[in-house]
């Protein structure tokens, strides 16, 4: 089922509070952008993954929480934290 | 179209088919059934002494599908021209004739600076049974309803890019418009071989070859192709990249729909291991690979690879496989990656494997520049050719715009099998220096790619 861009920033909210180990209400949204990603793993490639070399229109959500910041990038088809304490992570 | 206009139309196809014929070219149109396509010939700049062969200043108008005929003639008269036919097979097509002395080319140029209405207009000009007329002059232009917004195989500068800022299609199409006995793996999120626009140019495995088997997999039906992310024989696409890729190389030409590939004809054997979300493992990837030099040495004529994707990642298994692949003749063309960055520095695999077989392409737009996504490297990337806002092939039967080397690459794979398609017995080496060979020199390319160019298919195919 294709993802919006609410669905997108209700599931980041959930993972950054989980991963830090806080309530979703203390998750702050410092901005939800219209963006194009360099390929079809949004430019945040896992490791061992191949994607495809075409332009990626989503999502750029950023969320601090704490001091913590945290990028997440959505499309329709995919959720992902960028370079998150140095790795990329498929949600 | 009145009687008298169908006279003088036909008198012109008349006209043309037996220059053809001294030509040598109607043989090959026999063997490729592609008669639908309407012929026209080449611009005078290239083939005709301006004022020997020009008939009037006379101009061929595709206007966009459903303009009304009232509005043509309106814009007609607004401009000081007439409207003086209407090419009913073509949705559009109008026959526009100047009235205020001015050339076809300013009359085309006045008609292209209306992109709201028209997709293409350009000169139309009388052809002689004139010898220098021989060669080069005839090309064929598709009917398909959406090849006006196809600028990387015409460009006319629609949607404001640069004219002839593409591969040179329409002069590569008067030698060759592909051929089914070419076959290119598509190796990719697989392909909709269900799409009207592809379906004639699928490849399935012929009934007197063995299904794939596999030591691990065992035996798999594989009639139109592999499927590496479930192992099994459906490579039906998911996520719509494969199946743009595909029609790049390989939409049916000239079949009164959708767009036309580089290939009106070719067989396009589909290849699955990117998911539905666009990404695959290298485990997946190495796997299609194996079946398709399976497959190769079963007897399959496959010849090519597109590989539309790649990571920073390198992998000593995939560049042994890719390798393995070169030993059995086969092409690898890869994107070089959309990180704007010089893959020299940064490599971009596969395409940065440094094997020969394999040819990185890098992205252009419309306007012949590097595009701003595109990775380049004097060293390691070898060609550039068109990536921005190609429209192609969708799921579902649709057609869309997308961006990308991803988009790049199946450009180059398309000519590749053009150039097989006309010189089936050319070596895997001589392929790939023929089309590093006849790419055009740009200087927005000057130390971006080895080769210092884009694609050009005619000169590939010897069109030129």
């Amino acid at each position: 089922m294709a993802l919006s861009k609410e669905d997108a920033v209700r599931r980041a909210r959930a993972d950054m509070a989980q991963r830090l180990g806080v309530s979703e209400d203390e998750i702050k949204e410092e901005a939800v952008e219209q963006a194009d990603f360099p390929d079809m793993a949004l430019g945040a490639p896992i490791e061992d993954e191949m994607s495809g070399q075409m332009i990626t229109s989503g999502w750029r959500i950023s969320l601090s929480a704490g001091g913590r910041k945290a990028e997440y990038r959505a499309s329709r088809d995919q959720l992902r934290l960028y370079n998150y304490q140095g790795s990329n992570y498929r949600l | 179209m009145n009687r008298q206009n169908f006279l003088g139309h036909l008198a012109l196809a008349l006209a043309i088919i037996a220059l053809a014929a001294l030509a040598g070219q109607v043989r090959r149109w026999q063997h490729h059934p592609t008669t639908r396509g309407v012929f026209v010939v080449d611009s005078p700049s290239r083939t005709l002494a301006p004022g020997r062969n020009f008939r009037r200043a006379e101009v061929l108008v595709r206007f966009r599908p459903g303009t009304a005929l009232d509005r043509i003639k309106n814009t007609a008269r607004r401009l000081h021209d007439r409207f003086e036919d209407r090419i009913e097979a073509v949705d559009g097509l109008a026959v526009i004739e100047g009235e205020d002395g001015e050339t076809a080319e300013d009359i085309a140029a006045e008609y292209r600076s209306l992109p709201e209405l028209v997709e293409y207009a350009e000169p139309n000009y009388e052809i002689n049974l004139d010898h220098e007329m021989l060669g080069n002059a005839i090309h064929q232009h598709p009917d398909d309803p959406m090849f006006g917004e196809q600028w990387s195989l015409e460009n006319t500068g629609q949607s404001g890019g640069l004219a002839q800022a593409d591969i040179s299609a329409l002069r590569a199409w008067a030698k060759t418009t592909g051929s089914d006995e070419v076959v290119v793996a598509v190796i990719d999120s697989g392909v909709d071989y269900t799409h009207q626009d592809l379906m004639n140019n699928i490849w399935v495995r012929p009934p007197d070859m063995d299904e794939y088997t596999d030591d691990e997999l065992g035996t798999i039906d594989d009639t139109y192709g592999f499927n590496a992310v479930s192992d099994n024989g459906d490579p039906m696409d998911q996520n719509g990249h494969g199946t743009h890729c595909a029609g790049i190389i390989g939409a049916e030409g000239g079949n009164s729909l959708g767009i036309a590939g580089v290939n009106w004809k070719v067989d396009i054997m589909p290849l699955k291991f990117i998911d539905a979300s666009g990404s695959g493992t290298t485990k997946d990837a190495i796997k299609a690979i194996n079946y398709v030099i399976n497959r190769k040495r079963a007897g399959v004529n496959v010849r090519i690879i597109s590989a539309s994707w790649g990571s920073t990642m390198y992998s000593k298994a995939l560049e042994d496989a890719i390798r393995e692949a070169g030993d059995e003749g086969i092409l690898f063309i890869a994107a070089s990656g959309n990180a704007s960055a010089d893959a020299d520095r940064s490599p971009h695999y596969p395409a940065s494997y440094d094997l020969p077989n394999v040819i990185s392409v890098a992205a252009l737009n419309r306007h012949d520049q590097l595009a701003s996504f595109s990775n380049y490297g004097a060293r390691s990337v070898h060609v550039a050719a068109p990536g921005a806002e190609i429209l192609s092939t969708w799921l579902n039967g649709d057609f869309r715009e997308a961006s990308g080397t991803s988009m790049a690459t199946p450009e180059v794979a398309g000519v590749a099998a053009l150039v097989l398609a006309a010189e089936p017995d050319l070596s895997m080496k001589q392929l790939r220096e023929r089309l590093l060979k006849s790419v055009d020199k740009l200087d927005s390319l000057s130390g971006k790619v080895s080769s210092g160019g884009r694609i050009n298919a005619a000169k590939a195919v010897g069109a030129d």
